[in-house]
């Protein structure tokens, strides 16, 4: 006879319903699974038959047929040994036919039949929701992760025996969820205090602190150059406690893409904090934009809604570097494979950072420059190109002397300052943007750049002025127009003037470092 | 006159060096044009081979060298000076190398003043671009090129510091801008002081690496270059008070101004405790203020161009 169980595939950060067809009929002993299964699929033949075994079943000496319809969608994946496997019992009318009509399963088994957690439920029971199925099965580590999803009758279980148990008596559900809600339950992290690195304990650095307050409200891209010790990486990492508030769609979509990459921690299975992400130089080009056998999120995708870090910017590769691109155009990225497109989200902040030259000290007065004519040219090339169009505040960090370090740091301001200068230029934003489509300054462009950052007069001769004296390119004016839109909203005006472009015409080291 | 009509009208790009192979002229030292300045050095060049304007041999003039590696102080010094003597009529002689040399040049240029660059290779020798784009634009701008060394000679470390005796021979005064220690720039100083010429040296911070042979200049007697204006006392200029230029600021301008110009070199930070100002707000009016051209920015430090 014939089974019909229910599961998802994923497909980017979206699910679709699968269902596993299990025939077991006369024939030679075997088991053999159809409809594009991954590697790991095939690999759950071995997995699903111990298991089976172990629960006390002899697994049927017959012929066994496994069907993934629809069969043109790629299913990767180990959250599909569940559903096979309660397809096999189904097969063998172990357990009732109509236990299995409204229900989906996941889960990843191991050999002694147990239920181990998976990758991805979030958007696994998201996908699942949506086509109208309301029970999900899921192994009971995934539980708290599983809970985000509002509308599903979750059944968390610890093994499969637990899950043929529940088939057969569905009272067993409740017991079920109150032995494994109880063991999950431990209390979540107090909110406030989630960030150890304040800005306070950055001494002076006023004019840094001003530039990252801008970037973070508009989310522009930064990049920070300057002599080595001068503060960058001290900087950068304090960042994330200045960041906007994610609204509650951002951080499931940030949340579902952590899940897909198994970077949930099942005691805060909510991403509320806006990623900050700071792979090292030797990254992979599959570590930093997604990709593997089994398609996962790289760091630009991880960084979605939040920060993408590149420390020592000029050691990244340049072909690691020209794959930014695409995402820093278009939000997200495409993998392309053997079997279909997959696209993740990557919609970040890139904040860059970097010395002046490869010694560190080209341009610095205390210091002999060691490199040659040759080799600054050669390093200078890495902050040109299409990449480096797209960072909209160039700042430079000048080292805060030593008798300076050692005085109070009452002046500077402190992270939740800052904060409160983000958080009022971000409410603007969302009110300027309801329902265009964007949600930042950064984003502007084209038609909507124009409506929103059309300087007062004094404003705009500013900007022409400038295009004359300081040598600027076409392209650093839509730039400078988002920047002073910032501005212009930490300050709470509505309109640009003169004041914001000239403010946003300071942050352009690059064009400035290597003139000449 | 050969320069004139042979560059008048053709493209930039036009100029590289096959082309000024082709037009590369000679003088000996006999000619009339050869001025008796380079005649009565030790060791006189027997000729010279060049492009452009050879009448420049014969103008005012005055050197500004340096080191290849400069600071954002010392290329904003040689460009203002470039610049200045440029203004004047005072014919800008260097090297044509990249850093303090290549911003003394394009200092005058700016001017539309006239300028002279001695190499210390074959004129047609090739160079690196960025020196190449500049020799083409003092050729453009009616300025010389010139060398003792005939078309083909590559440049080498015997030939740069003798080539540094005509810089200094050719100008009434040297300015030296910036010299680490070993720079080649102060063998020109030596020349110079040799021929009985000035040697003004530009005075820099004593822990700053790029300023320690022009310091030891100036501890040697070299003349401090105190104010750029010093420079043109060699040539009787009257000095013109800058003005105008404080009455078309705004009261905050001048606040930072007046802040920048009593610290002499300062950045963003000191000028909001020092004047109670913002950041965003000292970040603008910096920007501007550079724009008017009162003070001048690199690598976030700030100081007073004027
Ligand atoms: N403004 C500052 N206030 C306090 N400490 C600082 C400051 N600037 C630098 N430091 C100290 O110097 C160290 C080196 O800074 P770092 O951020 O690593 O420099 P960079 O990344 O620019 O090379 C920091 O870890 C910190 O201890
Ligand atoms: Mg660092
Ligand atoms: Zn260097």
């Amino acid at each position: 006879m014939i089974s019909k169980v229910f599961t998802a595939a994923l497909n980017g950060i979206d699910a679709e319903l699968i269902i596993v067809e299990t025939d077991v009929s006369a024939g030679l002993p075997a088991l053999n699974v159809v409809g594009l299964p991954g590697i790991e699929i095939r690999e759950a033949r071995e997995r699903m038959r111990v298991a089976v075994h172990n629960m006390g079943v002899s697994f049927p000496a017959r012929r066994v047929t496994v069907n993934l319809s629809p069969a043109d969608t790629r299913k990767e994946g180990s959250h599909f040994d569940l559903p096979m496997a309660v397809g096999i019992l189904g097969a063998m009318s172990l357990v009732p036919q109509q236990s299995l009509e409204n229900t989906a399963f996941l889960g990843e088994l191991s050999l002694d039949g147990s239920l181990k957690a998976i990758r991805g439920v979030l958007p696994l029971a998201e996908g699942i929701l949506r086509n109208g199925i309301k029970n999900i099965v899921i192994p009971a580590e995934n539980l708290r992760e599983a809970s985000l999803v509002e509308g599903v009758n979750l059944i968390p279980a610890g093994s499969l025996a637990e899950v043929s148990e529940v088939l057969r008596n569905p009272d067993f559900a409740l017991e079920l969820l109150e032995r494994y809600s109880t063991k999950n339950s431990r209390k979540p992290k107090t909110p406030e205090k989630a960030f150890e690195k304040d800005f306070a304990d950055v001494y002076g650095q006023e004019n840094a602190k001003r530039a990252l307050v801008i970037a973070a409200a508009g989310m522009h891209n930064i990049a920070m150059v300057g002599f080595p010790g001068s503060g960058k990486t001290m900087l950068a990492s304090r960042l994330p406690g200045i960041l906007p508030e994610m609204t509650y769609e951002e951080k499931l979509e940030v949340t579902k893409i952590y899940s897909i990459a198994g970077e949930i921690s099942p005691d805060e299975p909510l991403m509320d904090k806006r990623p900050f992400r700071c792979p090292h130089h030797t990254i992979s080009a599959a570590g930093l934009v997604g990709g593997g056998s089994r398609p996962r999120p790289g760091e630009i995708s991880l960084s979605h809604n939040g920060v993408l870090f590149l420390d020592e910017f000029p050691e990244f590769t340049p072909s690691n570097l020209e794959m930014l691109r695409q995402p820093l155009e278009s939000g997200e990225i495409s993998i392309c494979r053997a079997a279909g497109n997959y696209r993740f989200p990557a919609d970040f902040m890139l904040v860059i950072a970097a010395n002046p030259c490869r010694c560190g000290y080209y341009g610095d007065p205390m210091h002999n420059c060691t490199c040659t004519p040759s080799q600054i040219a050669g390093y200078r090339r890495h902050f040109s190109g299409p990449l480096l169009d797209r960072i909209d505040i160039q700042l430079e960090v000048m080292p805060v002397k030593y008798e300076e370090l050692s005085c109070e740091a009452g002046i500077s301001p402190d992270s939740g300052t800052m904060r409160a200068s983000v958080s009022a230029a971000r409410q603007v934003q969302e009110e300027r943007f309801r329902g265009s489509g964007i949600k930042f300054n950064s984003s502007l462009a084209g038609s909507l750049l124009k409506k929103y950052c059309t300087p007062s007069p004094d404003g705009e001769r500013l900007l022409e002025e400038a295009f004359r004296t300081l040598a600027l390119s076409a392209r650093a004016r839509d730039r400078i127009l988002r920047v002073s839109r910032t501005i212009a909203d930490i300050e709470g005006d509505g309109q640009i003037g003169s004041a914001h472009i000239a403010e946003a015409l300071s942050y352009r080291s690059l064009d400035k470092l290597y003139r000449g | 006159m050969v320069h004139d009509t042979k560059y008048a009208g053709t493209k930039k790009e036009l100029i590289n060096t096959e082309i000024i192979n082709n037009e590369v002229n000679y003088i000996d030292a006999a000619d009339e044009r050869f001025p008796d300045s380079l005649r009565m050095i030790e060791d006189p060049p027997r000729g010279l081979y060049y492009v452009g304007n050879i009448q420049l041999l014969k103008t005012p003039s005055a050197s500004v060298v340096g080191s290849r590696k400069a600071t954002e102080y010392g290329k904003w010094v040689s460009k203002s000076i470039g610049t200045r003597l440029g203004t004047e009529g005072v014919t800008v002689i260097s090297g044509l190398a990249v850093g303090i040399d290549s911003y003394a040049h394009m200092g005058a240029l700016k001017a539309e003043g006239k300028t002279i660059a001695v190499l210390g290779g074959g004129i047609n020798v090739a160079c690196p671009a960025p020196n190449r784009n500049l020799m083409r634009e003092i050729i453009y701008a009616d300025g010389l090129v010139i060398s003792e060394y005939e078309p083909g000679v590559t440049p080498s470390r015997f030939t740069f510091p003798r080539r540094n005796r005509i810089i200094s021979g050719l100008s009434s005064a040297t300015v030296v801008v910036e010299a680490g220690f070993g720079s080649g720039s102060l063998i020109t100083a030596e020349y110079a002081a040799k021929q009985g010429k000035n040697v003004y040296a530009v005075p820099g911070n004593i822990t700053s690496q790029a300023s320690l042979g022009c310091n030891k200049l100036i501890y040697d007697g070299a003349i401090p270059l105190i104010v750029i204006e010093d420079i043109l006392n060699e040539f009787n200029i009257e000095i013109k008070k800058s003005q105008g230029f404080s009455k078309k600021l705004g009261h905050d301008e001048l606040t930072v101004c007046e802040y920048v110009a009593n610290s002499g070199e300062t950045d963003i930070d000191h000028i909001c405790v020092g004047t109670g100002m913002s950041p965003g707000k000292a970040s603008g009016i910096v920007t501007v203020l550079e724009m008017k051209g009162v003070i001048c920015t690199g690598m976030g430090k700030i100081f007073i161009a004027k």
